[in-house]
């Protein structure tokens, strides 16, 4: 062994053999790549910084409380924007997480390998990079022509749309991350595919797909083109039936930002703090609940 | 460790084919296709009631294919079918007028990697008994412990039955997955290499395992391990390139093979 070893043995190869120019090489990209990211994170933590500066000094307990203000009204709040925003979200994640998690589990459980599963596949694809304000006017003709007026429910359904292709394919992608052994496991057992679904392969995918939904939630929150001509916006609290308009903060945002009124562009700086909070604070949770599930 | 399963493992390799033991599958003329390509060839062969039954071969021989018509879980997979007879009691399996998840209910199978369902360890095992029964709590309760005593997992865990079963070791989880499979009551248990992925300790608790059951059950194991087919098994068949070459009590396949082709393999010629 010892002997073999010793015969194999070769003269070591000369040190610095390597071109001086890949280590130049390999400086220059680290140093592009570098700076382009800080460059990105230098706009964003602008973004960031002035609307944290704008909007604390905006915010107050009584903007919680007090209406959107008419105009040359002083002071008033985003109390009613708020709670608008709070049920068109609620609206069309409500309408939107049945549709995309059945859809989403039709094009990963049954739809493998078909035409038809490959169609929708590519149909929703094209509707996650819709742009928002098509879907709006979708909805208008629709939904808000026949019905006479703008309304809530007009609002949440259009938010829906934006928010079921999100759904349809994080649920798919998660499901798909569930290995197929679990689900021969489950049939070999002999339950039929619809109990391997609902009591194996959903309950593995769990927090994927709960994570899929909180993104979803987390981006119509924000919309604002697809409820400009669905839920529009008012100064008012929102009526029982949800008709004639639904205050919201993001059209109060659009609305108020370009406004002459001082108070009114204190209010949209507000507005903007709250739902860039809100959309943060999603996020954070939807990344605690797939890490908790990991960890696990 | 009970006294039972010490001898039991001591008397592991020596317990003799009973070739006057009804026959429980009969496979006959069995061909299989993977789409177009033909990976069974005409095979024909017996397995005996209460034995085990090894399945021997290199690499991509047929034998797990083999192993997985017998629950017809192949047939997930649209691409896949097999033609022939497979007579379970004398009922063929292959034909259209069986209700493939009865038939799995009654042929359990255990797989490579352990597939711990994601729930408790209790609902793993009261998954399969409630697909096919209607058992009250305190029933239920009694056939869980029962398939983890027979798993030989329930002093291991009888303390955290709600604990979630994929917090197990690997081991504990392919007896977790063994308890699940004997908790339904089935005839048959088809293991497709279940020690494979194993610890040299835990596949000398799953091979005691095997052959206490085997009192019970008809077993076809799938093995690569060419001692453990002869530790374990009462008959073995050794396939290669999708037919079955040859197929006898274990004994005998090891000791003095009726082919050259086989006596290579097992003394480790090729494959």
């Amino acid at each position: 062994m010892n002997a073999a070893s010793q015969s194999v043995q070769t003269t070591p190869a000369p040190w610095g053999r390597v071109r001086r120019g890949r280590y130049v090489a390999d400086r220059v990209l680290r140093i592009i790549c570098t700076l382009f990211t800080a460059l990105g994170a230098f706009v964003l933590g602008w973004i960031l910084l002035m609307l944290l500066y704008e909007g604390i000094t905006a915010l107050s307990p009584s903007i919680f409380v007090a209406t959107t203000p008419g105009p040359g009204t002083k002071g008033g709040g985003i109390a009613n924007a708020l709670v608008g925003s709070l049920i068109l979200t609620f609206l069309g994640i409500a309408v939107a997480t049945p549709i995309g998690v059945m859809a989403g589990t039709y094009l990963a459980e049954y739809g493998k390998g078909s035409k038809l599963a490959e169609v929708i596949r590519f149909i929703n694809d094209i509707l996650l990079a819709a742009p928002s304000i098509l879907i709006g006017l979708f909805v208008y003709t629709l939904m808000v022509r026949p019905m006479g007026g703008y309304s809530g429910w007009a609002g949440g359904v259009a938010l829906a749309i934006i928010a079921v292709p999100v759904i349809v394919r994080t649920t798919e992608d998660m499901l798909r991350l569930v290995p197929g052994s679990l689900r021969e496991a489950g049939a070999a057992l002999g339950a039929p595919m619809s109990t391997v679904i609902r009591a194996i392969t959903w309950r593995a995918a769990r927090a994927g797909m709960v994570t899929g939904v909180l993104l979803a939630t987390a981006r119509i929150a924000g919309e604002t083109a697809p409820l400009l001509f669905t839920a529009l916006n008012n100064n008012f609290w929102f009526k029982p039936n949800l008709m004639g308009g639904v205050a919201n903060l993001p059209v109060m945002i659009y609305q108020f930002a370009l406004s002459p009124y001082e108070n009114w562009r204190q209010l949209a700086w507000a507005g903007a703090l709250v739902i860039t909070l809100s959309i943060l604070a999603l996020s954070v949770v939807a990344r605690l609940f797939l890490k908790k599930d990991k960890a696990r | 460790m009970n006294p039972v399963a010490v001898s039991a493992s001591s008397a592991i390799g020596q317990i003799p084919a009973d070739i006057a033991s009804p026959v429980r599958i009969a496979v006959k003329n069995l061909n299989f296709y993977y789409s177009d390509f033909r990976s069974l060839k005409d095979i024909s062969l017996d397995f005996h009631d209460r034995q085990v039954t090894a399945l021997i071969g290199p690499s991509g021989c047929g034998k797990s294919t083999l192993l997985r018509t017998f629950n017809r879980i192949y047939s997930l997979y649209p691409e896949q079918r097999a033609d022939g007879q497979i007579l379970l009691d004398g009922q063929n399996i292959l034909s259209n007028s069986i209700d493939v998840n009865e038939l799995r209910a009654r042929v359990g199978m255990v797989f490579q990697k352990p597939t711990p369902f994601p729930m408790s360890i209790y609902d793993n095992i009261s998954f399969g008994i409630r697909l096919y029964e209607k058992l009250g709590k305190a029933d239920l309760d009694v056939r869980v412990e029962e398939a983890l005593r027979k798993a030989a997992l329930w002093d291991e865990v009888k303390d955290k039955l709600r604990q979630s079963g994929m917090g197990l070791s690997g081991g504990q989880q392919q007896r977790l997955c063994i308890a699940r499979t004997i908790a339904q009551k089935p005839e048959v248990i088809l293991l497709d290499e279940p020690t494979s992925a194993l610890d040299p300790i835990s596949t000398g608790k799953i091979e005691e395992l095997i052959e206490q059951l085997r009192t019970e059950f008809t077993i076809v194991i799938v093995t690569h391990n060419m001692q453990q087919a002869a530790r374990i098994s009462q008959f073995t068949a050794f396939m290669y390139l999708g037919e079955l070459i040859e197929f006898g009590p274990t004994n005998k396949m090891f000791m003095t093979p009726n082919q050259k082709q086989t006596q290579d393999y097992i003394t480790g010629r090729f494959g």
